[in-house]
């Protein structure tokens, strides 16, 4: 399953990269905010993108929108070191198949969210 | 008989015996040609003074006019001795019958007291009485042939010749003596009536006028007699008219207001207790109009009808010819009415008022005080007319103003009461033991005791009314005095909005001047007055209140009001205006630096959040997850799992750095644990340029001043850190007067401009919170000076 991570923080995406590579994801890209992970998104057509909520420029729940709206649509799981309750509902309406808290991240995770 | 009386007991039969022998001496003469017109002569002119005379005294014991007068007729009589045949009371005749003309100068000197009161004037008296005797001696020891008729007179008992020469030398000195004596009684009369006072000359003008033309008569008299028989004849017939009309003149002067007093308003008061009941009212009312049947009705106003005395209801009879019904429709009513009815029962007393002269005028005093006086007068309208019964226009009416236990003019204005002088005196009215009123007034009236306590009596029951009047007016006075000394503006205004009066310290304050008269919404926005006349009317409904405005001015300035509202009588409230634009600014002030305070911890939770969020918190989740890449290794690559471990623990560290960090940003522990010094040093330390700490040693402020000037100094060097380019920074802590004093100081490029960012502004607002304030001196290219004041207490 090809992936793509959006998030600020290159700490991080160093360190979901090489998760969930060790857990047979393939990572084809990065980015770094909102505007980037749409332009990759359709360069590159993963088949998940695993995309930060607080961004720079735009926040993941615009960007989820945005992604969902392409020819082919992504599955979309969001992801924050914030919990999931900060968010109340808006995750359920942006489109996104559903939240993963950074620290619990892990393909196990990722592939329980994608088959519910 | 009371002791007042006595003089008739004596003088009064003395007088008839005189008379009678007066007659019998006359009418036996046999050197008299007409001795029924000099016997009537003699008895007018004699009774008229002692008749006169003895009703002074009586009335006047303590006055010497009527005494003189007396002395005057009976010295009249004396001269009838000249009509005796036999030669001793012929001669004690001639030369005692002159003496009257000097008792009279004596009389007239003497007026009105009765007592010689200048040594002028007794020495013009012993000097009068020395020629009264001594003339007629010389003239009877050098007298002429006997002119007597139709027998000779009887023998002359102290001749000395019937020398012509003698006895024109003997007459001509006594004549002109007697007119230099009369020529000096004449010019001290004048010299008097220049002097005195109005209301003495009032008293003096009548008896002056008669009195001294009777001496100007009599001088003329004996310088013409000698020369011209006719002349003589004239000028005798002219004093004789004016002689006999003086004495009246005397008794009228004396008396004042005798007629008046007798008969009328002088005896309800004189018949009437202080504080009478309605009984005793009646019992005065029915002594004073003589008539023991007389009732008084009062009205009684709630039930709309005529009481009696007793409170019983009385309707008021029909007028017949037997009783009439004089209603009263006030107080001075009462007394005008009064003083007809004393008028018309003192018709027996017509013929000697025509006689007196103005006497009817005066005599009429105390009812003249109800007619002038209109009701329900002003307190100046009863002092008018006070002045014109009193006929002393200098009069001063003082009430009794018992709040501050002082006396007050008409005006309300405070009036101490002068001394007693010799020209104006006080007369005190009081009621009971309570002080009323006063009457200040020319000292003459003095002399006319009956028509100043017939006046005082009167005025006394309208002053104890008005008392109440000019109480209330003084005071509004002092309300009005405490008005003017309020820095508010102060508005009158009526309960439909009017404005009545107006009292502006400052005009400024005035959207326009024109106020009296105006209506609300003439002067002030529609929304406004509608409020204003609101809270009036609630403040008249007992509820006062307070409303905030503010006025736009057309200079552009709009300033902010306070108005007050309180009841002002039934129908007005007053509204007291305070300027409140200066506290109402600091009032913004504050709420916008509470705003900015609020803002500012607002942003700096959010800035410790993204702190939180981008810093410690990234490092936990990247360390969550190398652990768990990490616990994924362990089995499969040992030395993967190490390396991951490693990286692990380094991220863990960088976390642990970064809340610390943050733990400073939220308050400096070492400020907590070290104090002041201690936190600076340590700021001083991790700046990225040398700082110079100039703290005075053991300097101990209370920690909200510690933490602002930690935070002063923090901020300071960030900011000199990011954008002042300086080399090098000095900061300095000291304690002056009370005040906390906090400098940062640095070399760099200047132009810092506090609107810029927040820090300053922030830290600006910290310090105006503890009632500090916060300089910053920063011209471009000279360093920045930032100093922050800020008090102890």
């Amino acid at each position: 399953m090809t992936v793509l991570i959006v998030d600020d923080h290159p700490s991080f995406r160093a360190s979901a990269r090489t998760l969930l590579e060790s857990e047979g994801y393939q990572v084809v890209g990065e980015a770094e905010n909102g505007a980037d992970a749409v332009k990759a998104a359709q360069e590159l057509h993963p088949d998940l993108v695993l995309l930060d909520v607080q961004l720079p420029d735009i926040d993941g729940f615009k960007v989820a929108e945005q992604l969902r709206r392409l020819v082919d649509p992504p599955a979309v799981v969001l992801t924050s070191s914030r919990d999931r309750a900060d968010y109340g509902p808006c995750i359920n309406v942006c489109g996104a198949c559903g939240f993963v808290p950074k620290a619990d991240l892990s393909g196990a995770a990722i592939a329980a969210l994608l088959v519910a | 008989m009371t002791p007042a009386w006595r003089p008739w007991l004596y003088f009064g039969p003395a007088a008839l015996i005189a008379g009678g022998l007066a007659v019998a001496l006359t009418a036996t003469s046999d050197h008299e040609q007409h001795p029924g017109q000099t016997i009537a002569l003699f008895l007018f002119v004699s009774s008229s003074f002692i008749l006169a005379g003895l009703i002074g005294w009586t009335r006047r014991p303590w006055n010497r006019t009527g005494t003189l007068m007396v002395a005057v007729g009976f010295g009249v009589l004396i001269g009838v001795l000249g009509e005796a045949n036999h030669p001793i009371p012929f001669t004690l005749g001639a030369l005692f019958g002159s003496l009257f003309i000097a008792a009279f100068v004596h009389l007239l000197l003497a007026y009105p007291s009765g007592r010689l009161l200048s040594r002028r004037a007794r020495i013009l008296v012993g000097a009068g009485y020395t020629i009264a005797f001594l003339a007629p001696l010389a003239e009877s020891m050098f007298a002429a042939r006997e002119k007597c008729k139709p027998h000779a007179c009887p023998d002359n008992l102290v001749l000395v010749s019937h020398d012509h020469a003698a006895h024109v030398v003997a007459t001509t000195v006594w004549t002109a003596a007697s007119v230099v004596l009369f020529a000096a009684v004449v010019m001290l009369l004048l010299g008097r009536w220049r002097e005195t006072t109005p209301g003495l000359r009032r008293i003096l003008r009548s008896v002056y006028l008669f009195g001294g033309l009777s001496i100007v008569l009599l001088a003329i008299g004996f310088v013409v007699t000698p020369f011209s028989g006719v002349g003589a004849i004239f000028v005798s017939v002219a004093l004789i008219a004016t002689f006999t009309t003086v004495p009246f003149i005397f008794l009228a002067g004396l008396l004042g207001t005798a007629i008046a007093r007798g008969a009328g308003v002088g005896a309800i008061f004189s018949s009437v207790p202080e504080r009478a009941s309605p009984g005793e009212v009646q019992e005065g009312l029915r002594n004073a109009l003589r008539d023991e049947t007389a009732v008084v009705a009062y009205w009684y106003e709630e039930d709309e009808h005529y009481v009696d005395v007793e409170g019983n209801r009385l309707d008021l009879p029909e007028d017949t010819r037997r009783r009439v019904v004089t209603p009263f429709s006030g107080v001075g009513a009462i007394f005008v009415s009064i003083a007809l009815i004393a008028t018309f029962t003192t018709v027996p007393f017509i013929f000697l008022a025509g006689l007196l002269g103005t006497a009817i005028a005066r005599g009429a005093g105390v009812g003249a005080i109800f007619s002038s006086v209109p009701e329900r007068a002003s307190p100046g309208e009863v002092q008018e007319g006070l002045r014109s019964a009193l006929r002393d226009e200098t009069a001063v009416v003082a009430y009794w103003y018992e709040e501050d236990e002082h006396y007050v003019d008409v005006e309300g204005n405070r009036l101490d009461l002068p001394e007693d002088t010799r020209r104006r005196v006080v007369t005190r009215l009081d009621y009971g033991d309570q002080p009323v009123a006063a009457i200040v007034h020319d000292a003459a009236l003095l002399q006319e005791p009956e028509l100043l306590e017939g006046v005082a009596n009167a005025a006394r029951i309208a002053l104890e009314r008005d008392k109440l009047l000019v109480e209330v007016r003084a005071r509004a006075q002092r309300y009005r005095a405490l008005l003017q000394a309020m820095p508010d503006l102060m508005f009158r205004i009526s309960r439909d909005g009017r404005y009545i009066s107006y009292n502006a310290p400052n005009e400024r304050d005035l959207v326009n001047g024109e106020v009296v008269g105006r209506l609300l919404w003439d002067r002030l926005p529609t929304d406004l007055a509608d409020r204003v006349l609101a809270s009036g009317r609630a403040a008249l409904g007992g509820d006062p209140g307070v409303i905030e405005y503010h006025l736009d001015f057309e200079d552009g300035t709009r300033r902010h009001y306070e108005g007050r509202f309180a009841a002002s009588g039934d129908d007005e409230f007053l509204m007291i205006v305070r300027e409140i634009t200066e506290r109402k600014q600091q009032q913004e002030e504050l709420e916008a630096s509470r705003q900015r305070i609020v803002a500012a911890g607002d942003a700096a939770r959010r800035k410790l959040e993204r702190n939180l969020h981008d810093g410690a918190q990234q490092r936990l989740v990247s360390l969550s997850l190398s652990l768990r890449l990490a616990q994924n290794q362990v089995a499969k690559s040992p030395v993967r799992a190490e390396e991951l471990l490693e990286a692990s623990r380094e991220e863990l560290m960088q976390a642990l750095e970064e809340l610390r960090e943050l733990a400073r940003g939220i308050h400096p522990a070492v400020l907590t644990d070290r104090g002041l010094e201690a936190a600076l040093e340590a700021l001083a330390g991790r700046a990225a340029l040398p700082v110079e700490i100039d703290c005075i040693p053991d300097v101990e402020l209370p920690p909200p001043v510690e933490a602002a000037a930690y935070y002063v100094v923090s901020e300071a060097l960030a900011n000199i850190t990011k954008y002042a380019g300086a080399s090098a920074v000095k900061v300095s802590i000291g304690q002056v007067d009370g005040y906390a004093l906090v400098e940062v100081v640095d070399d760099g490029v200047g132009g810092a401009d506090p609107g810029r960012g927040s820090g300053l502004s922030g830290l600006s607002d910290r310090v105006a919170s503890l009632n500090g304030k916060l300089v910053i001196d920063s011209p471009p290219g000279a360093g920045t000076r930032i100093r922050a004041e800020i008090p102890l207490e």
